[in-house]
């Protein structure tokens, strides 16, 4: 055992000591970290957790069209709120609150019992201007009103689809109220109030008000009054046909900008809960794809007259009502075919067998050449959610059949907006334009333009002097062809009709059933509009795009370029009434023929028809009667052919 | 022995600010608190002003007693002490607060034996060793049995359970043998069975690895474990250089709980900032040295021993004390001496500190 010596003892406190003293320069050094370099750090966070905020919500910026008119406004719909600690009488405030809202009482003393700083509750949203003011009077400490808005469509379901909805939270949903979300929905302010940790406020420091910051307004390219009139005229349609669905599309073929868009079914989106998603979701005007039909033809037509390889008033074209290509047989709409015609009356008979002659002129390679250049099989990059890319034959696939199918509008799968905007560039100059419905944000309390989209040119397809010709040619249709029933007098229209058979599930034809469309533009020496209408599978009608859809779209454009301001004119084609020197015509025996078997008789006389099925079983006047041209037959279609025998 | 001086005046002087200072500390951070329990703001100020006042007169007598009176009742008042901290484990005869049994008594009259036992501890291992100095350089002869009996203790206390105290008794008594003599390779073994031992403890009560991880990352359950570390660190952060101002404390508002208590100094460098909170670790250092002079000034071995075991006890709570409030170690649960509220504690502090006082009437500088 060694003896301790009292220096050892002194040594070891003095280490004691100096030990002691580091710890302390080391707390001291902490406390520097703590206060200086995280401090501000800190602070940030300690504020946050000391305020408590009382959100007030910013408006959505409006939706106007081109000229400003309101599309979707909206209204005040203020949120109750409540702080519970700040609440003096629970009793008395839940009675009076529950009588303003109309709800039980017992639902609000729940509310003003949650042991939580700031209750909000689903009944407390969107209240109407009446209940705010009466619950700003009662004065209630712990109850405030935050600033919040509903949209309002002053329009009821007017371009629903392109719109689309914002769901409570003020978040959009589906539309254009979803794909410009992040600008129109602005930034919420805030009331927010220094809090201890029981909610209750904290004396000697004031609250801070955070202005909310409106959303920027959203202008479209879209026309009110064109599009009021595209509404108008689905709606007729609707009623009319009774069809599965039915869309239509304007636009301004020099810029790209859409003027006017709507599908059926529709829906008002105030109330989007209560129809089935798929209606709100699909805009169909560019979601769906189908085989275009005929109209397709104005695609082979603008690039036979490109490459220059027809004349249309010179050549000539024999049509036998049957063309054959690689050992199949493709039938001309009409029975017997048009016999000898010049490309132009080609055109305005939409011979199938003609247009095949013109593609197999082009061959594969030129062919899909300008299908593609034209825009299809690519999006049209059109800036709504929701569009489809359609499909085109592989070019390594194409056979002559393939290749004669597509020169007449079968065997591909286009959008309407793609055909619009292959139309646009047939008939404006040759220019493929991007279309766009964003015309630019505005600023909602200046009312500045903010952002501005410009027109886009994508490419030139065809050269001017091509255009000019296709115009002329798709006027003829519509005063000579099968597009008479769109002419409008004193607006040069030009168009093309298009009766497109529709693939069922199991991959064949479906029968009598058809989406028959037409598209058209005017005036045709200077386009300012191009629309496009289809109805899918009409009831009670002759499903041939001249007959149903052609007038529709001739109401369109007449009344649509009024409101544009474009002044009539007399200098177009005449409208050429059906041969009115010809002799008599003696009414054809129809009994027992199908839809699709008659439409071959349509070009000397107008078809009336009523039923549903898919044969005539009667028909007025009778077989053998004489009649003049263009006179109309009554049709009764039956599934059972009456049988007199 | 020599004729008694003066006690030592800046020692007594740190000793009387401190006081103040948690007297009125503690009245800024309870008065919320005292409001919303007790309807009076000054609920603890005043019941903390009481035990301030009776402290100081029990470090007034104390300082009057001679030291050496000490060595005669070592052992009975180790023999009491260890009855009551054995009666405190007994149920309804122990008091739990804040999830420990750690008080006895009646109603407010009631007293935690782990703060007397530090004490009684501190004493008799200076009056041993100094008895026999030279066993303390035999591991077992010396070390081994004083440690065992300080073990002991700390197993006591650790039933309560109260890891604080029971750190603090140990690493006190520890200092104590240290400055005694003890061989510097004893502590190398004894470093091993520690760790042992503190994982043993980790290993018996998982919620103290909670308090670790919640120390490493508070964030990580900010409402859970890291709540205090996370609340503490939002009143010291935004204190800045100067502080908020007395009594503008927004964090007393029920954010960190129970300001008045562990939590002092987090109240203190919010409201006084970095210069009140540094200015009160300058005066515990200062109260250091002075202690630590008086130890080396003392007559005998006893005086020396028993001044640094004091003196150790007390810089060591500061330091662990301040070192969870600053997020420096996990929170343990000790308070602040002379700072925080308590009766116990402010007067056995300040008793001890008596007889530091009475040892510097004696020393030789």
């Amino acid at each position: 055992m060694k003896h301790v010596s009292h220096v050892t003892i002194r040594k070891r406190i003095v280490a004691v000591f100096l030990l002691a003293i580091a710890v302390f320069m080391v707390m001291a050094i902490r406390l520097m970290i703590v206060q200086f370099i995280l401090g501000d750090k800190l602070t940030d966070q300690a504020e946050t957790s000391w305020s408590r905020d009382i959100r007030f919500e910013a408006k959505r910026g409006k939706i106007v069209d081109r000229n400003g008119e309101v599309l979707v406004d909206n209204v005040s719909a203020p949120t109750v709120m409540f702080v519970p600690r700040q609440v003096d009488d629970k009793e008395v405030v839940a009675e009076a609150i529950a009588t303003i809202l109309e709800v039980d009482q017992d639902l609000i003393t729940e509310q003003l019992n949650k042991n939580i700083s700031i209750v909000r509750f689903p009944e407390g949203r969107k209240l109407n201007e009446d209940q705010a003011l009466a619950i700003q009077q009662l004065g209630f400490s712990g109850v405030y009103l935050a600033e919040d808005s509903k949209r309002y469509y002053p329009n009821d379901r007017m371009l629903a689809h392109v719109l689309g909805f914002s769901g409570i939270d003020n978040q959009g949903l589906v539309g254009l109220e979803l794909a410009h979300n992040e600008e129109i929905s602005g930034v919420s302010g805030k009331l927010s109030f220094y809090s201890d940790a029981k909610g209750r406020r904290l004396p000697g420091l004031s609250d801070t008000y955070q202005e909310p910051v409106d959303g920027k307004d959203l202008k479209l390219t879209i026309d009110y009054a064109v599009q009021s009139i595209i509404e108008r005229e689905l709606d007729i349609a609707e009623a009319t046909y009774q069809p599965d669905g039915a869309w239509a599309i304007a636009v301004n073929p020099n810029t790209g900008a859409i003027l006017g868009m709507s599908s059926r079914p529709n829906f008002h989106p105030d109330d989007y809960q209560s129809v089935n998603s798929e209606i709100y979701n699909r805009n169909l005007p560019i979601w769906s794809t189908y085989e275009p039909g005929s109209t397709f033809k104005i695609i082979t037509l603008a690039a036979a007259l490109e490459e220059q390889l027809i004349d249309l008033e010179k050549d000539m074209y024999y049509d036998t009502g049957v063309i054959e290509v690689g050992g199949a047989k493709l039938h001309c709409w009409k029975r017997g075919g048009h016999g000898s015609q010049t490309y132009l009356e080609v055109v305005q008979n939409s011979c199938n067998p003609g247009f095949v002659s013109l593609g197999q002129a082009l061959g594969k390679d030129l062919m899909f050449d300008y299908v593609d250049a034209f825009g299809f099989g690519e999006k049209s990059g059109v800036d709504l959610a929701g569009e489809s890319t359609g499909i085109i034959f592989n070019r390594d696939r194409v056979g002559p059949v393939e290749l004669a199918t597509t020169a007449f509008g079968q065997g591909v799968s286009v959008t309407p907006i793609q055909q619009v905007m292959a139309v646009s560039a047939a008939v404006n100059g040759g220019y493929l334009y991007q279309p766009y419905i964003v015309d630019s944000y505005l600023d909602p309390i200046s009312m500045e333009t903010i952002e501005e989209t410009a027109p886009e040119v994508k490419r030139q397809v065809i050269s001017e002097q091509t255009s000019e010709e296709v115009r002329l040619a798709l006027e003829s249709v519509v005063a000579k062809g099968t597009g008479r029933g769109a002419y409008v007098e004193g607006y040069r229209v030009g168009g093309k009709t298009g009766t497109a058979q529709k693939v069922g599930t199991n991959g064949r034809y479906l029968e009598n059933n058809h989406i028959v469309s037409f598209i058209g533009f005017a005036p045709a020496d200077q386009p300012e509009i191009v629309v496009y209408l289809a109805v899918d599978n009409p009831k009670n009608t002759v499903q041939f795009g001249g007959v149903v859809a052609a007038p529709i779209v001739g109401n369109i454009i007449e009344d649509s370029l009024s409101a544009l301001g474009v002044a009539k004119r007399d200098d177009g084609l005449e409208k050429e009434y059906q041969w009115p020197n010809q002799p008599l015509v003696e009414v054809p025996d129809l009994i027992g023929l199908t839809q699709q078997e008659m439409v071959s008789y349509l070009t000397q006389l107008s078809i009336e028809a009523v039923g549903e099925g898919t044969f005539v079983i009667e028909q007025a006047p009778a077989p053998g009667e004489k009649v003049p041209m263009g006179d109309t037959i009554r049709l009764l279609f039956g599934e059972k052919v009456n049988d007199g025998s | 022995m020599k004729k008694e001086q003066k006690a030592d005046w800046l020692l007594t002087c740190c000793i009387v600010i401190l006081v103040v200072i948690g007297v009125l500390m503690v009245y800024s951070a309870s008065s919320i608190w005292a409001s919303y329990r007790f309807n009076d703001h000054f609920y603890f100020a005043k019941r903390q002003l009481l035990f301030a006042t009776v402290g100081l007169a029990a470090m007034q007598g104390v300082s009057r007693i001679p030291y050496h009176s000490w060595r005669r009742y070592a052992k009975p008042i180790l023999l009491s002490c260890f009855i009551l901290l054995a009666m405190v484990l007994i149920p309804g005869v122990g008091l739990v607060r804040g999830g420990a049994r750690s008080w006895i008594g009646i109603g407010a009259f009631s007293i935690q034996p782990a703060e007397f036992i530090k004490l009684a501890l501190l004493i008799f291992l200076a009056d041993v060793i100094s008895d026999r100095q030279k066993l303390i350089t035999h591991f077992f002869k010396g070390f081994a049995p004083l440690l065992l009996l300080v073990m002991f203790c700390f197993g006591l206390i650790m039933l309560q359970p109260d890891l604080g105290t029971g750190v603090v008794l140990v690493a006190a008594c520890l200092t104590l043998l240290f400055a005694a003599g003890a061989q510097i390779k004893h502590f190398v073994f004894l470093a091993f069975i520690g760790i042992s031992g503190f994982a043993g403890l980790i290993i018996s009560a998982p919620y103290r690895i909670d308090r670790i991880t919640a120390f490493i990352n508070p964030w990580e359950d900010p409402l859970g474990n890291g709540f205090q570390i996370i609340q503490s660190l939002y009143a010291i952060g935004p204190g800045g250089l100067f502080g908020n101002g007395f009594g503008q404390s927004l964090q007393k508002y029920f954010y960190l709980p129970e300001p008045h208590n562990d939590f002092i100094f987090a109240i203190i460098a919010e409201e006084l900032g970095f210069i009140g909170a540094t200015g009160v670790l300058i005066i515990f250092s200062l109260l250091l040295w002075r202690g630590v002079r008086i130890a080396l000034g003392a007559p005998d071995k006893f005086g020396a021993l028993l001044a640094i075991g004091i003196v150790a006890m007390i810089s060591l709570q500061v330091a662990i004390n301040i070192s969870v409030v600053i997020g420096l170690i996990p929170v343990t649960g000790i308070t602040l001496p002379f700072l925080s509220y308590g009766g116990s504690s402010l007067t056995l502090t300040l008793a001890s500190m008596g007889i530091v006082l009475n040892i510097s009437r004696h020393c030789y500088y």
